[in-house]
Parts: C-alpha cells; structure tokens; sequence
C-alpha cells in the first residue's frame, strides 16, 4: 500500500484525530499539572481510571452495559477530590494510597471477569490504532469541554498554582477552583488512556509541559510548546509503528521524556 | 441598614476593631480573648514566638477563618461580610508559599491581584495594565521589569511585586505577613520607605514579624502575641522584659540603641 492510501485509511485518520486530541489535553491540562505541580495526580487517576473502567466492564458481564470510559472518569475524578481534599503535604500520599487501593481493585475486578480481562488490559496499554469513532466523539466532547472550562477559569486556576495563599485573600473560593482544576487533570488523564494506556499516560500528559516549561520564556508559551511537543512525539510515533511495527503510543512517550531531558540540559547550558 | 452606613459616615471608624474574638481548630484555642482597636492610618507590627497566632489572626482579619466568639470589624464592616472587605484589605503572602516554578511574569502576578479584585472571570484591559505598572513604579521597581520572569528576580524584588500586587487594587488597609524573610536589608528600607509614603496617603498598615527590630524605628504600636495578646501599645511600653518572658517563656536581652529604643535580642528564642 502506499503511504498516500495508508494515511486515508479510517483506523489512521482516528489515529491521527487521537494524537491532535492528546496534544490538546498535554497543553491545556499538562501545563496546569506542571504550573500547579501536581504530576503525581496524572499518574494516579490514569491507574484509577482502570479501575473504574473494569467495574464498569464488570458491571456490562452482569447485564448493566456502561461505556468502560464513564466508570474510569469517575475513578479519575474520585482521586482528584481526595487529592484535593488532602493538606498540600498529604497530598502525594493521598494520591499513592488511593493509587494503590484503585489498582487492588482493578485486580479484583479483572479477576471476577477473566473472560474480558483482554479489555481491561487494553486500556492499561492502548493503542491508537484501535481508537472507535465512539471514543473519537467521547474524547472530542470532554476535550473540547476542558478547553472551555480551562479558559474561563484561566485566572483563577493560575492564581491558586501560583499562590494559594493569596488567592483566598483576593477574594478567590481557592478550595472549590483546586477541586474544579485537579478534577480537569484527572479527566484529561482518562481522555488519553485508550490512546496511549495508563501506563503511558504520565510521560504524553505530562512531559510535554515538563519540557516546554523548561524552554519558554512566558505562560503563553509553555501552552504552545507543549502542543507542539505532544503533536510531534505523536506523529513521529505513528510513522515509525507503520514502517516497524512498534507501538505508536511508545515511540511518541520515549520521544516526548527525551525532549524533557534534553530540554533541562538546554536550560542549563543557557545558564538559567 | 440605612442607620448603620449613616452612622458610618458622620463618625470616624476605626480600621480594625476586635471584641472578644476566639479561634481554634480543635477545642484548644489558638487565640483568645482577642480584643483591640487599630485607629486608621497606624502602623502597626504583630509578633510573638511560633505557633503564637499571629497568622491565624492575619486570616481572621481578612475573613478567610471566622471568629468562633467575638467579632472583628475592618472599616466597620464585619469580616463575615467579606466582598465588603476584600476591596478594602490589600494583602502580601509569605513569599516562601508561593510557587514560581514557571516562567509566570510580573505582569501576569500583578494582573491577577487586580483581575481577582474585577472579578476573575472578566477580562483586564489597557487600563487595568496601566495601574499595575503605577503599581509597580510606585514600589520603586523599573517598569522594565514587567514583562520579566518572576522566578529570576532577586527575593527583596519578588517581595516588592508582590507588594505592588497588594497596592494595585488601592486598598485602605496594607497586611503584609513576614515581608522581610529573605529581603536584604537595602529592599528592607526600600520596603520600609514606601510604607511610610503609604500611611502619609492615609494607609493604614499591619505586619506579621517574628522580628520586629527592622521596625522599630517606623511603627506606631507593637501587639504582642501568644495565643492571647500579651501586650498591646507604643514598642517602649510592649517590649519590657516581664512582658517578653511571658510571650517567649524566656528572658530576651534588650538593648537600647542610640536613638533609646528597646531592641530585644533574640538570639535563637524566636523561630
């Protein structure tokens, strides 16, 4: 086939509609992860979301059929309000316990369900080729969701990253934006989990912002920078699985961590 | 209602008034017996051993915690009406609670000190950014610096931005919570010139210090704090060696400098 007729072919143009949706995520939310450093937080609901997604898978076995990413936004957002509800040095634990307690019942679920196991296995690896029309709708909804809420709150949520303190003595409802924001992390995470899998979504989540934070010299940027980085890890990682047969969505994670640690190495040279 | 604000016009309000104000997080008060008056345009330092209250009073002061006896006024307005005094209370964090691991500018810090004032939701205009750099001008920062990293400015700059933050939004009250932590001592006296400059446009303000010799010299009254207020009034008067022992738990030296005022010597007594 050549390359022409591989690129309109259905499952790549959604491959390709997946990474330009992950790419928005990693700008808008990756870089409030960054700016209200709670990466921690991506890592944690990501692996939630895979339980939320097994009960979910559990629940369809036993005759109550619910889209898997529902149950996983819930989990997700679960963790969010935990870690958000935690003081500020609680909040790592809180996150690892509730991490730990969610991937005990991922395990649980998965095990009362072994005949389905295969999908709740899926979404720990991902695949952007395997990405539906349905998930394309789903994640172009919330994405687009995200992107509204991320610009209207725009002020407030850089506030409280920037100044908790403050924020509440400016007036702000600090606890209830960290809820709302931490809330829109965990989301994000899930938005990327059957593209790229839980485990892989801290490095496209989160990385990109890493590095652009690392390179730009205003906010404006850091958001722009990521985009790109996240939109060109996850191009490149779509080309190089077509001539190699690799995984896409590890090809665009490797690259994306490489672009970080190179970009720390240009700060430091620069003498920042 | 129409009483009330009457009232408030014909007769001088004091800027912060406390009556009998309580606070604890659990059954053990972190502040009691709370009662003081802080006439407008005074400059007033807060101080005391740690975990002695003076930020729990900061908070109550601008609303943030709610009195569980007793009740403060800023301005005559009580603090459970808290739109009312927002507009009123400029506010300066510790520095050391704020995070700039990201390239956010000293305009982007300014602007959200008068963004949260508008409404956080509605835009800042041209005019909004004109009053931010006043603000920062006034606070003797070259208007260069606005569009430069917050995170590569030096402490004693940081701390002047974030003051500038607080002066944006025009308040008539100034609290400032440990301004001098990590500010060298020329940014100290810059900070404090500005301050007096401040009071003289009828500013009234109030500081948080777990030292208060840089001080000294420019404030009009001490409060000393340890869970109750131990002494309130002109420094000489505050600063007496019964009243320390019974703040610290210790005996602080004091030494009077040339000009006869108590500094006490904390050595490693203070936090």
């Amino acid at each position: 086939m050549e390359i022409s007729e591989v690129l309109v072919q259905p499952y790549m143009l959604r491959a390709i509609a997946g990474i330009i949706l992950i790419a928005i995520n990693a700008s808008v939310a990756g870089s409030f992860t960054i700016f209200r450093n709670v990466s921690f937080l991506v890592a944690g609901a990501s692996h939630s979301a895979l339980a939320g997604a097994a009960l979910f898978i559990l629940l369809g076995v036993y005759g109550f059929p619910a889209n898997p990413l529902i149950g996983a936004l819930l989990f997700a957002i679960a963790t969010a309000f935990v870690a958000g509800y935690a003081s500020k040095e609680e909040t790592n634990t809180a996150i690892g316990i509730s991490f730990a307690m969610s991937m005990s019942l991922a395990i649980l679920f998965i095990s009362m369900i072994r005949e389905y196991a295969a999908k709740v296995w899926s979404l720990l690896i991902g695949d952007l080729f395997l990405l539906t029309y349905e998930d394309l709708y789903l994640i172009t909804f919330v994405t687009f969701l995200s992107l509204m809420i991320a610009l209207l709150f725009y002020k407030a949520f850089l506030f409280i990253s920037f100044d908790s303190e403050g924020a509440t003595a400016f007036g702000l409802n600090t606890r209830r934006y960290n809820y709302l924001l931490l809330s829109l992390i965990a989301i994000s995470a899930v938005m990327l989990l059957k593209g790229v899998g839980a485990i892989l979504v801290f490095a496209m989540l989160v990385a990109p912002a890493a590095a652009s934070n690392e390179l730009a010299s205003n906010l404006r940027d850091v958001f722009i920078y990521a985009f790109i980085i996240a939109l060109v890890s996850g191009f490149v990682g779509i080309a190089i699985s077509f001539f190699f047969e690799v995984s896409p969505g590890a090809i665009a994670s490797l690259l994306a961590t490489t672009i970080y640690f190179f970009s720390l190495l240009a700060r430091r040279f620069r003498g920042d | 209602m129409v009483k009330g604000k009457n009232e408030k016009e014909d007769i001088e309000i004091d800027a912060i008034t406390s009556k009998g104000v309580e606070f604890g997080y659990g059954e053990q008060p972190v502040l009691f017996d709370i009662t003081f008056t802080i006439k407008k345009e005074e400059f007033v330092a807060i101080t005391g051993p740690n975990g002695s209250g003076k930020t729990t009073l900061l908070k109550l002061i601008l609303g943030i915690l709610q009195p569980r006896k007793g009740e403060i006024r800023v301005m005559g307005y009580s603090t459970k009406e808290r739109d009312k005094i927002m507009n009123l209370i400029g506010f300066m964090p510790q520095k050391e609670h704020i995070s700039s691991n990201f390239p956010i500018l000293v305009r982007d810090v300014v602007m959200l000190g008068l963004g949260a004032r508008k409404g956080i939701m509605k835009p800042t205009g041209k005019a909004d950014e004109e009053e931010g750099i006043q603000a920062i001008k006034s606070v003797g920062l070259d208007e260069e610096i606005w569009m430069e990293k917050f995170a590569e400015l030096s402490g004693g700059q940081q701390q002047r931005v974030l003051l500038a933050r607080a002066l944006a939004i025009k308040p008539e009250i100034l609290l400032l919570d440990e301004p001098f932590n990590g500010v060298d001592i020329p940014s100290q006296n810059k900070i404090l010139d500005l301050i007096s400059d401040l009071r003289k446009k009828g500013v009234t303000v109030l500081l948080v210090v777990h030292n208060v010799n840089p001080l000294l010299h420019h404030i009009d009254k001490i409060m000393l704090l340890k869970n109750r207020i131990v002494a309130f009034g002109k420094p000489d008067e505050v600063l007496t060696d019964k009243n320390l022992i019974s703040a610290y738990g210790a005996s602080i030296p004091i030494i009077y400098c040339e000009e006869g005022y108590a500094h006490p010597v904390y050595s490693d007594i203070h936090g």
